[in-house]
């Protein structure tokens, strides 16, 4: 079983992997589907209104509801909130980056006119610092933000956790960056060992990384710390982009954490990247020659796109006038909310006290121990002393 | 690496298997929806649809056990009366504040992401209308390894018997850590037993992904006699090793019928390790000194030789002894790893580990009546259990496939 197999039995293949058709068909039927559902909603309040209230409004206009694009531009809007928040708050890297997929996840079967991203946005930072060992009691995180209370963050957790459909292992791909790294040094320093059944010797890799083209396609002789010099230029630029582009984009629903990771290093040095990739397929049948083998052409071209996608500008904050746009999308949500959903607080109220079936002793001891054991979660993290306040 | 390009090629597997986007096309656009119970949902969305979807899926029987943050059920398929599923409820606690707790979605999250033949199934999780969540787990009805330890007037079982077992064991914290996840909690207790005698990992609430080594950790996890000393003193960062700690632990429990470090306190327990095994020190387990809660003892106890163990454990031959020895070296970048553990000379020399379905089980009888069924619905695998005994072969390490042993 290699890693490719073991990939394919994770969640996020299995249930977050969409080729990019099925991804705008399932966003365009969410978006539908809602809509109708906020119409729906909003005839009924009308209704409910005009029985009590006995007058007016006869000729009501039809709601006006989001487009799909109008949705993706508010949803990514609360992902850089989401982000700025979490390196604000000097959260560790996983936990902002696994925040910002949930929230990605929860809207493609879910539209912002059913629930609000600034609703969500909070309660997927919380959830991402549970799943992602960086646990904080809630009353301490909710201190850390202004205006909302703890019953604010967590009233719209359980409907976060049911639209991820209960899976909360994100993979993201820094760590295989950093071994991809490791590896390009060890070529450079003449320590690396090509795959099996390559032709490469160790040697032929170090002579051949430092021939490698620079940037604009000039030939190139780097002393190893030029070459070396050069990998942590690309290695920043790359490890900017996951944790931006890669982000905010489509990347992890079109592309597995290899290739992610791979893209980056191609859009932060494309000679380098190829050159690595040239190597690491050295072992595979016609790989060990000097033309790209069709497996490498073929993988160099999906590559070459998740690259694109990350660096578009879509994947930067916004600029002025998209921030008019944001404006005028969020004050055309205000309009074409589901009128039942908003109150998540008083929604879930309502369902926790409908629940109260468990006898009060037993609730107890359990309690006790289960405390205990989340006590060992929380301490995992108070390691880090208490930065969260600012 | 996962870079394969066919991991993007549009497969029909993946496009059935993005359930939403399949649904959403099925899923007609109506103002109410009636649940079974007859309830009327108003505008339930997608997921909350979907969700309803699996919930209708099972039928709850009866109550099986308590647990200390659940309630599990016996249940079924509702279209398949006679299918078994252990449902698993998850207690909301009212006192409890911060919303879901952490034992649960580290349970749920790794179990999402875990096939393996000796690792809980979980089919599917769903919540109830009371935002309970409930797993929906294979049912394994044969109890849990500490049952089948302690009942030592009820049941007898021998090296054969051990051997089995513990490859089950071995393999299931093998798949686990090759998915770079740390169980930090094997006990014979969460070693539950399946109808046909298979051996299953279960309960994952403290289990955490090791997959960056620079993360501190918490030393506290672990139920103290199964413990390794790295955790005693407080290491901070560790690895695959605790585990493997603790299979030792299992294995000498095996062998003895009673604990084997049974340690009344972190210090006692500690003490008994020294006894039994040795003084951790810097000659035996360099940077050990360094951690935190390292006090060198007055009195070191010389590491023991392979002599007392054999005394003790000798039952299982050599090769076991040898085996159990290396799951108990006290320096865990010395230790065994799970896979170097399948990978001992022990499993392929004799006696062969019994077949599964002849192991004890709970009430004193073999699993082999009852197995027939599912000897049936193995198929094939049956000619190779049958192949086992003839030729040694290497202890197959079980990725979802067929059992050698
Ligand atoms: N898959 C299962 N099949 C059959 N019985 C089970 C299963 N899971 C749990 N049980 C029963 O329920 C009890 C409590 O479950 P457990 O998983 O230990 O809960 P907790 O994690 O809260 O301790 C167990 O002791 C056992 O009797
Ligand atoms: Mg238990």
């Amino acid at each position: 079983m290699n890693e490719d197999d073991i990939y394919r039995t994770s969640t996020q293949f299995r249930f977050w992997t969409y080729t990019a058709k099925a991804l705008t068909d399932l966003r365009a039927s969410s978006n539908s589907l809602a809509a109708s559902r906020v119409r729906d909603a909003i005839k009924r309040s009308r209704e409910q209104g005009s029985k009590s209230e006995t007058s007016t409004n006869n000729a009501v206009p039809e709601v006006d509801c989001l487009t799909v694009e109008e949705e993706q531009k508010l949803v990514g809007w609360y992902c850089t909130k989401a982000m700025e928040f979490c390196d604000f708050s000097e959260f560790p890297k996983a936990v902002k980056a696994t925040a910002v997929q949930f929230l990605k996840r929860f809207y493609l079967s879910t539209s912002p006119m059913t629930y609000h991203p600034k609703q969500m946005m909070l309660s997927a930072i919380y959830l991402a610092t549970k799943v992602e060992n960086f646990y904080i009691g809630i009353a301490e995180f909710a201190k850390m933000i202004p205006k909302t209370t703890a019953d604010d963050i967590l009233a719209p957790e359980f409907l976060l956790t049911q639209g991820l459909r209960f899976t909360f292992d994100v993979r993201h791909p820094y760590r295989s960056l950093e071994g991809g790294i490791m590896e390009l040094h060890e070529m450079s320093r003449g320590s690396y060992i090509p795959p099996h059944g390559s032709s490469f010797t160790t040697e032929d890799v170090r002579v051949g990384i430092l021939k490698v083209k620079s940037h604009r396609g000039k030939p190139a002789t780097m002393t190893p710390d030029e070459c070396a010099e050069r990998i942590k230029r690309a290695h920043n630029k790359a490890g900017d982009i996951l944790t931006k582009g890669a982000l905010l984009t489509d990347a992890y629903f079109l592309y597995t954490p290899s290739q992610i990771w791979m893209s980056a290093l191609l859009a932060a040095d494309k000679p380098l990247a190829e050159f690595y990739l040239h190597i690491i397929l050295s072992g595979t049948p016609n790989g060990s020659v000097s033309e790209p083998s069709s497996l490498e052409l073929r993988l160099l071209s999906l590559l070459e796109q998740c690259a694109g996608l990350m660096t578009r500008s879509s994947s930067r904050g916004p600029d002025e006038t998209e921030t008019m746009e944001l404006k005028r999308i969020d004050k055309k949500l205000y309009h074409c909310r589901n009128p039942e959903k908003i109150d998540l607080v008083g929604m879930n109220k309502a369902v926790k006290e409908g629940s109260n079936g468990d006898k009060v002793d037993e609730e107890k001891v359990v309690k006790k121990r289960k405390i205990e054991r989340d006590r060992a979660a929380k301490e995992e993290q108070d390691l880090f002393g208490a930065p969260l306040k600012k | 690496m996962a870079i394969s390009p066919n991991n993007l090629e549009p497969q029909n597997a993946r496009e059935t298997k993005a359930p939403a986007a399949a649904k959403l096309k099925s899923l007609p656009v109506r103002r109410n929806q009636v649940d079974s119970a007859g309830k009327i949902e108003t505008g339930a969305d997608l997921t909350e649809h979907l969700n309803l979807e699996i919930k209708n899926k099972y039928e709850k029987d009866r109550k099986l056990g308590e647990g200390t943050y659940a309630t599990v059920f016996l249940g079924h398929l509702k279209k398949d009366p006679k299918s078994e599923v252990a449902i698993k409820k998850i207690k909301v606690m009212q006192e409890y504040k911060d919303g879901i707790s952490v034992s649960a979605i580290r349970e749920i999250k790794f179990l999402q992401e875990l096939s393996h033949p000796n690792i809980i199934a979980m089919h599917d999780v769903y919540s109830s209308k009371n935002q309970n969540l409930c797993l929906v787990l294979e049912f394994l009805p044969l109890g849990d390894l500490e049952m089948l330890i302690r009942d030592s007037e009820g049941i007898r079982y021998g090296t054969a018997d051990i051997k089995a077992w513990m490859a089950m064991l071995g393999r299931g914290v093998w798949w686990c850590h090759e998915n770079f996840v740390l169980h930090r909690d094997i006990k014979p207790n969460n070693l539950l037993i399946a109808a046909n005698g298979e051996i299953k990992l279960a309960d994952f609430g403290l289990a955490r992904s090791f997959a960056d080594p620079y993360n501190r950790m918490t030393w506290n996890v672990i139920t103290r006699w199964y413990r390794p000393p790295e955790l005693l003193y407080r290491a901070r960062h560790y690895g695959g090793a605790v585990d493997v700690w603790s299979v030792g632990c299992v294995f000498a429990e095996l062998i003895l019928r009673v604990p084997y470090l049974a340690g009344t306190s972190d210090v006692d327990q500690l003490d008994k390790i020294c006894q039994a095994i040795g003084s951790p020190t810097e000659q035996n387990w360099p940077g050990v000194s360094e951690l935190q809660d390292y006090v060198k003892s007055e009195s070191i106890r010389p590491l023991q030789k392979k002599e007392s163990f054999l005394g003790l454990f000798g039952t299982v031959g050599e090769g076991g002894v040898d085996l159990l020895m290396s799951t108990l070296i006290l320096d865990p970048r010395r230790r065994v790893t799970a896979k170097q553990f399948l990978q001992h000379r022990w499993w392929t020399s004799e006696p062969r580990p019994t077949k599964t379905e002849n192991l004890p089980r709970k009430g004193g009888v073999s699993a082999r009546e009852k197995v027939g069924e599912d000897l049936k619905r193995r198929g094939g695998e049956l000619d190779n259990d049958k192949g086992a005994d003839k030729v040694a072969r290497k202890l197959d390490f079980g990725n979802r496939s067929k059992q050698a042993v």
